[in-house]
């Protein structure tokens, strides 16, 4: 804050520093000594020159750029100056004095703040140093035997003398530090860092792995789900469809034959489906289990072809206990056509169902 | 809610203004500005309490602090009311002096406030370590890297130029600018992990071009180093022989 006290015009400098009295003094004195010396260029000045000089804009930049010079000098030299061997720092402060009392104008007064407020803490740094050299503790030295306590091997090499920078050459053991640090925590009345005795498990890492788990077993159960409904639908439907199918051919059977009972139905005539080979093959499947239940009957007639018919409600008992006959009836493409040839099967007698079953 | 009861139940009329102020943040998660309680209205607050839920919250700061200390940054007091105390706050004095009572009468530490202005704490033993006990639980390496800069702080009256520090350090094979085997990034650990611990402070020298640092002791050095012993330690390294 000292640095920035610029004001216009010409104001008197915060603090003295042995020049006599203000800048009028100064310049009596200047003047004075200059007229007794009676060698320099301003003796014999008249006042109005005195006030050209004041304002004259080359001198006050040769009085700023000395002390811009000054203070470079010391930032630049910092550890020189800071050396006890030299009196540096004594030297730059009567530089300083000498210019101040040219120094007019707030500007130069400003980087004569400056230049002080660096000496001070060169001259503060000096002073502490003076205090540390009286305790005579060497951090070099200390360094060297703490490597001796850390059981550094030092191996008797004429080779390695110096290494890297003045460092002692040498195998340091792994526990080096871990050793200094057993020792040394004697001196320190740390608190106990808290730990669960028999160790805790961090709960961090289960939840990501559950998240995947989740999502893959997921899909997975889905699936199976779905699989057995689905195949337990299609079971049902089965059955339902079978057991429809049958219930219905066997109304169909019966229809037919309440209209003409004396007449014979024949058998292909009944089951073959001219539109489909698939529905004939379907149609026979479930008629056999017209037969297997004892519901119907097949029989063959004069002209040795199968007819069907429904057994009488008062003969069914019968019919399931009578002797077991059994006939496998197959049928291939070709001969579906030829029986639809031979027959002259236009139309279905088992007209298909309305909806359609999964397949 | 609770709070907002106490105000409205209150009799005096001296402390309604802070009372009314502690109402509107009773609900408030983050609480920057928590003001202390005065002593008649942390007694107020205790009437309303049973001694057990009293001690139940004492005893979640006590656990709270140790599972901060862990890391052996300070713990802020407003991190001890937003997540501990919360509604109890208005007896935050009364559990404060219970959790100290029990660190020291049950743990045999002491827990101190090291900045009175920001409210911060940390936790220091008030038993001296034994021999053996380095046997038993060996201590971090990084302790051993604190040592030396204390150490060579203190025999240096206290303040040091980094690069005093730096170049001792160097012939210790620690390096500020390489990686190390145990360290790892030392600056980091000193300046940084250290700072933050408050076992070192690292401060700027004025005026300095370029950029310079110094180092001082911390506020928990000053608290838990025993200067007496670091002392005897530097004798004894200092007779460790050299070859030669």
């Amino acid at each position: 804050m000292r640095r920035t006290s610029r004001g216009g015009g010409e104001t008197a400098p915060p603090r003295q520093n042995g020049v006599p009295g203000g800048k009028g003094d100064g310049r009596a004195a200047e003047r004075g000594d200059a007229a007794a010396g009676g060698d320099d260029d301003e003796a014999g000045c008249s006042p109005a020159d005195m006030q050209d000089e004041d304002n004259d804009p080359a001198r006050r930049r040769e009085i700023r750029s000395k002390y811009r010079d000054l203070i470079n000098s010391v930032q630049q030299n910092r550890e020189d100056m800071l050396s006890p061997t030299n009196n540096k720092l004594t030297d730059v402060l009567e530089e300083a004095n000498k210019l101040f009392a040219e120094v007019r104008q707030a500007r130069e007064a400003a980087l004569d703040a400056q230049l002080l407020v660096l000496a001070t803490d060169l001259g503060k740094e000096k002073a502490s140093q003076l205090h540390a050299e009286g305790s005579a503790f060497d951090p070099s030295a200390f360094a060297e035997h703490l490597l001796s306590f850390m059981g550094l091997n030092r191996l008797e090499d004429e080779d390695e003398e110096e290494e890297g920078g003045g460092a002692s050459g040498g195998y340091l053991p792994q526990d080096a530090w871990q050793r200094v640090a057993n020792r040394a925590q004697r001196c320190f009345r740390t608190a106990p860092s808290f730990h669960y005795m028999m160790g805790s498990f961090l709960a961090e890492l289960p939840p990501p792995r559950q998240r995947v788990e989740r999502q893959r077993k997921v899909p997975g159960r889905e699936a199976k789900r779905i699989m057995p409904t689905q195949l337990r639908r299609m079971e049902e439907s089965h059955q339902e469809a079978t057991e429809k199918e049958v219930e219905r051919i066997l109304g169909y059977l019966q229809d037919y034959f309440n209209e003409d009972p004396t007449s014979p139905i024949s058998y292909y005539e009944f089951v073959i489906d001219p539109t489909s080979f698939s529905r004939s093959v379907e149609n026979i499947f479930h008629t056999s289990f017209l037969v297997r239940d004892g519901v119907a009957r097949m029989y063959l007639d004069h002209d040795k072809l199968p007819c069907i018919a429904p057994v009488e409600e008062g003969e069914v008992e019968a019919g399931g206990t009578s002797s077991r006959q059994q006939c496998v009836i197959s049928i291939s493409p070709k001969s579906w056509k030829e029986i639809i040839e031979v027959f002259s099967i236009s139309e279905p007698l088992i007209h298909p169902p309305s909806t359609q079953h999964t397949e | 809610m609770s709070q907002r009861k106490r105000a409205s139940n209150t009799q005096s009329s001296q402390n309604k203004g802070s009372q009314r102020w502690e109402a509107v943040l009773g609900d408030d998660e983050d609480d920057p500005s928590f003001t202390q309680p005065s002593t008649s209205q942390v007694q107020k607050g205790l009437d309303r309490l049973t001694p057990a839920q009293v001690d139940l919250k004492t005893a979640e700061v006590v656990q709270f602090i140790f599972v901060k200390d862990q890391k052996k940054f300070p713990i802020r007091r407003a991190d001890i009311v937003k997540h501990v105390v919360k509604e109890y706050r208005n007896i935050y004095p009364e559990i404060i002096k219970r959790v100290g009572c029990v660190f020291e009468t049950v743990f045999g530490l002491k827990l101190v406030e090291i900045d009175s202005k920001n409210h911060v704490y940390i936790l220091i033993n008030k038993l001296e370590q034994g021999v053996t006990a380095s046997l038993v639980f060996p201590s971090n390496p990084k302790t051993g890297l604190l040592f030396v800069i204390l150490s060579i702080v203190f025999m240096k009256g206290g303040v040091v130029k980094e690069s005093m520090v730096w170049n001792t350090l160097k012939k210790l094979r620690v390096d500020q600018g390489e990686r190390h085997e145990i360290f790892g990034d030392v600056k980091k650990v000193v300046t940084d992990e250290f700072v933050r611990q408050r076992y070192l402070e690292y401060v700027r020298i004025p005026h300095t071009e370029p950029l310079e640092f110094e180092f001082r002791w911390g506020q928990r050095a000053d608290m838990e180093v025993s200067k007496v012993k670091l002392l005897e330690f530097i004798g004894q390294v200092r007779h460790c022989r050299l070859p030669g």
